[in-house]
């Protein structure tokens, strides 16, 4: 089982200095419930953030080198395809830079591998990879897919390892020069954040003050029912219906 | 051939019998790592190491003292009189075993002292098994040896002498193997230890509470197995008599924390031994069970080992087991040794403790928090920052507590303070980095020893007289633990400023109307820094009702927010803070004066009826406030 991090050039979002972006060293963690060794991927001008992931787990970096503003993509594919790991690992989005979330799915797409997003837990058993994916309110899925595959992880995966300067101080870092890639589209257009106008339902014509303004103040809201005062009974079925809807629980017997 | 000459050949057998153990035990210490000892200095320090700084300690229990005095003086002066009585015209003066008689007779009466405080119940701070044991064998070791002596003295040369000449050789001979494993340790560790003890400092009066900087460059880093210790750590941890003062010491253990300062010795001890000797004292309460197997070269935490990590994390680092400990061991350089390890090798942090540690190391800061906005606090205040005044008289560090609102409001009195007294300060605003004790507790020194260095190149741009903080955590850093690293600063506590500022007139106070008032000790003013007088005397300059709770001054309990504790969060029965302030109730104190912005925030933490907390800051400008206007210093 070999398996293979990315990790971006991140930087401390507070401060702003170096630092391994937190779900990637949380990706380290759970490649070392997988396999004993594992092995980081970057390509950048320099590997300073990445280097500092060598104290939270990493045994060894493979750094490409490419100039600043390149794509890394192709020198990470061209990486992939000598190093031949059975599993990818990402961040949910680079700690720094663009912050697309896009390169693991343009990386999967060049692979040709599949890719889940916002892993929290992995296991392998014969060639099948089990992830279970984060979703929204702490609802789980899980997924099994053979490998190879791209997964990233999700910041509600288990806490990443503390530094360690022994480790740190024992990792490898192995720099090859990686394959220039001009970024061939001009950037991205940057405008100031506006807040989207939010949508105000519209009471009905010749409804009361009260109504308008209820309908001006409530969001639209997800949708449920509200039981005043039901009967034990009621409310309990209720509530098994609705984790029946959104698949917590198993359709009833025969319904 | 009579029996007392037979007593004397008797010792002196058994002092090579002892002498064999003794050398049998420093062979066992070889397995630690060399270390370097002022041995003439050390040595001839001895006497002068025990009789006053020892002394010092034992002396806190009179009880234990005298008994002390009288066992250990009256068997070591009677067993080497008995030795010279082999020189002949000695030997033969009747008077003269009459003295030897009473020097076995006090070590009779010593002997009895010791049975009495175990018998009929023993103490629960006092370790049971062989301990139960050793009045007995001292009874009968000088009880036998009276016998030959008032033998010889009355010159009766009859039966009495040669059944007290058995008696005493069998006492002694149980005495005797007691040394190695048993009791009798204490004494040859112990003596060996006043002469080469890793802190000699302590007995020049230095406080020496600094950490000793960890050697990053090791092949490996912190205290793995018994091996990595210096071999007179090693030697400390056989000299531990388990007479558990640090036992009652010890908040985690106090809390039902599984930390025992005692055991934790013993389990170190024991850990760089083939035979460990059976230890039947308290246990670690609640601890988690752990294999209990050691070796000079097998890891010594872990629960494949003796110790469980646990106990190691429960540690808040108040040195109050240090203190109290009258063999001068250093609990908590071990147990941060031990911490070292587990951070920097292994990545066995608590994992409460990972992102204060992680935030430690990327941000410079433990909360993760902009360091421009630790001066938010003083929103409507002015604060000067240094870089745009170049050069003032008082630096005010303004520590972790200052993005704290509790401690925000303490430093807002200070700053209003200085103010009031006309004082020329400035602060480094973002440019302050955390002074890196929580990291160095949490045995992360690789950080704390970057955060060292970029603040003191910090400090080095700038010029000012002194450093003042209200922070005794980051006092103890700047002051003793940064000079290690090329830091030297005149730092102050607040405590001591403001007494200061009070005894020049530059502050009018007057009497602040308020309940009784206990002041509750910094474990890191106190204890690490020794100062004890300042904020009382601060504090009766307010013309307060002020009262002791029963542990003050450098024998203080901590308020458990040390060392790491209330991140590192280990399970105990009950909390810390919880403790302190049952302790200040008992004396009737509505309010606690603190002086740290961790014991603030651990006992404001309690909760029920219990005494208003207030920092030191808070109450002067309190009483500056109701001072008469026109009686105001200049502003």
């Amino acid at each position: 089982m070999k398996t293979l991090v990315l990790l971006s050039d991140a930087r401390h979002p507070v401060s702003g200095r170096p630092a391994p972006a937190p779900t990637e060293l949380q990706a380290i963690n759970l490649a070392r419930s997988l396999a004993d060794e594992v092995t980081g991927l970057h390509a950048g001008p320099d590997a300073e953030a990445a280097r500092g992931a060598l104290g939270h787990g990493l045994a060894r970096l493979e750094h490409r080198k490419i100039l600043a503003g390149h794509d890394p993509l192709p020198s990470l594919v061209a990486a992939i395809g000598t190093e031949a790991p059975d599993l990818v690992l990402a961040g949910r989005r680079a700690g720094a830079g663009d912050q697309t979330g896009l390169l693991p799915y343009r990386l999967a797409e060049a692979l040709g591998w599949p890719i889940v997003a916002d892993a929290v837990a992995l296991a392998v058993e014969g060639g099948v990879l089990e992830v279970i994916q984060a979703l929204p309110k702490g609802a789980r899925r899980r997924w099994r897919l053979r490998l190879p595959a791209v997964v990233t992880v999700h910041p509600a995966a288990p806490a990443a390892a503390s530094f360690a300067l022994g480790a740190a101080r024992e990792g490898q870092v192995e720099t090859a020069i990686g394959i220039p890639a001009p970024p061939d589209e001009p950037a991205m257009e940057e405008r100031p954040y506006r807040p989207r106008p939010r949508l105000i339902a519209s009471a009905a014509a010749g409804a009361g003050a009260a109504e308008r303004l209820r309908a001006a103040t409530q969001a639209a809201g997800p949708g449920g029912r509200v039981m005043v005062d039901p009967s034990p009974e009621e409310a309990a079925q209720a509530i098994l219906n609705h984790l029946r809807a959104i698949g917590i629980l198993k359709p009833a017997a025969g319904g | 051939m009579n029996a007392a000459f037979g007593l004397s050949l008797v010792l002196v057998a058994l002092a090579l019998l002892a002498a064999a153990e003794g050398v049998r035990m420093a062979r066992r210490w070889r397995v630690g790592r060399p270390a370097r000892i002022d041995w003439p200095t050390g040595l001839a320090a001895i006497p002068k190491r025990y009789l006053v700084d020892v002394h010092h300690v034992v002396a806190r229990d009179p009880y234990a003292a005298r008994m002390h005095a009288l066992a250990a003086g009256g068997l070591l002066a009677g067993s080497a009189l008995a030795v010279l009585g082999l020189v002949p015209p000695l030997g033969h003066a009747r008077f003269y075993w009459g003295v030897v008689a009473l020097a076995f007779l006090v070590a009779l009466a010593g002997g009895a002292m010791v049975g009495r405080r175990r018998y009929p119940r023993k103490p629960a701070r006092l370790s049971g098994g062989a301990f139960q044991r050793l009045p007995m064998l001292l009874a009968v070791y000088v009880g036998g040896g009276l016998l030959v002596a008032m033998d010889a003295a009355f010159g009766l040369a009859g039966p009495l002498g040669w059944l007290g000449l058995v008696i005493a050789a069998l006492g002694g001979f149980g005495l005797v193997r007691m040394i190695a494993d048993g009791p009798m340790r204490h004494a040859f560790a112990g003596a060996l230890h006043l002469a080469a003890h890793p802190r000699p400092g302590r007995f020049e009066g230095e406080r020496a509470t600094a950490l000793l900087p960890a050697d990053l460059d090791a092949p490996r880093l912190g205290g793995a197995v018994p091996a990595d210790f210096a071999w007179n750590r090693l030697l400390g941890f056989d000299a531990c008599i388990q007479c558990g003062r640090c036992e009652v010491a010890c908040p985690a253990f106090a809390a039902g924390q599984p930390l025992n300062p005692k055991k934790l010795i013993q389990d170190l001890a024991g850990s760089f031994k083939a035979e460990p000797p059976t230890y039947a004292g308290s246990p670690y309460p609640q601890a988690p069970p752990v294999a209990g197997l050691g070796g000079p070269e097998r890891p010594i935490v872990g629960a494949g080992a003796l110790i469980h990590p646990d106990t190691l994390w429960s540690c808040t680092t108040c040195r109050a087991c240090v203190e109290e400990c009258p063999m001068m061991i250093e609990h908590v350089d071990a147990i941060v040794d031990l911490r070292r390890f587990q951070t920097m090798e292994l990545a066995a942090v608590p994992a409460g403790a990972i992102p204060a540690l992680s935030e430690s190391r990327y941000a410079e800061e433990p909360g993760g928090r902009p360091l421009a906005a630790r001066t938010d606090f003083a929103a409507g205040l002015p604060l000067p920052l240094i870089a745009a005044k170049g050069s003032c008289d008082v630096l005010l560090w303004l520590g972790s507590g200052a993005y704290e609102l509790r401690h925000g409001r303490t430093l807002r009195a200070l700053v209003e303070l200085m103010r009031k007294a006309g004082i020329d300060y400035a602060v480094l605003g973002p440019e302050e980095r955390d002074c890196g004790d929580l990291a160095r507790r949490l045995g992360d020194e690789a950080t704390f020893a970057d955060l060292a260095r970029a603040n003191i190149a910090t400090l080095s741009r700038y010029s000012f007289r002194r450093i003042l903080t209200a922070d005794p955590h980051a006092l103890h850093v700047l002051r003793n633990e940064y000079p290690a690293f090329g830091g030297r600063y005149e730092v102050m506590h607040h405590s001591a400023f403001l007494d200061e500022l009070a005894a020049d007139g530059r502050l009018a106070l007057a009497a602040a109307p308020a309940g009784r008032l206990a002041y509750h000790d910094p474990c890191y003013l106190g204890r690490y820094n020794g100062e004890t007088d300042a904020p009382r005397r601060l504090l009766d300059r307010l013309g307060l009702e002020r009262v002791e709770m029963e542990r003050h001054g450098k024998r203080a309990m901590c308020c458990g927010g040390g060392g790491g504790a209330p991140v590192s969060d280990v399970a105990g029965e009950r909390r810390i803070p919880d403790l302190r302030m049952a302790q200040a109730r008992a004396v009737g104190a509505t309010t606690v004066a603190v002086a740290c912005p961790q014991c603030a925030a651990m006992l404001e933490g309690v909760t029920g009826d219990v005494a208003q907390v207030r920092d030191l800051a808070e109450l002067v400008l309190a009483a500056v406030e109701a001072a008469p206007v026109a009686q105001g210093a200049a502003r």
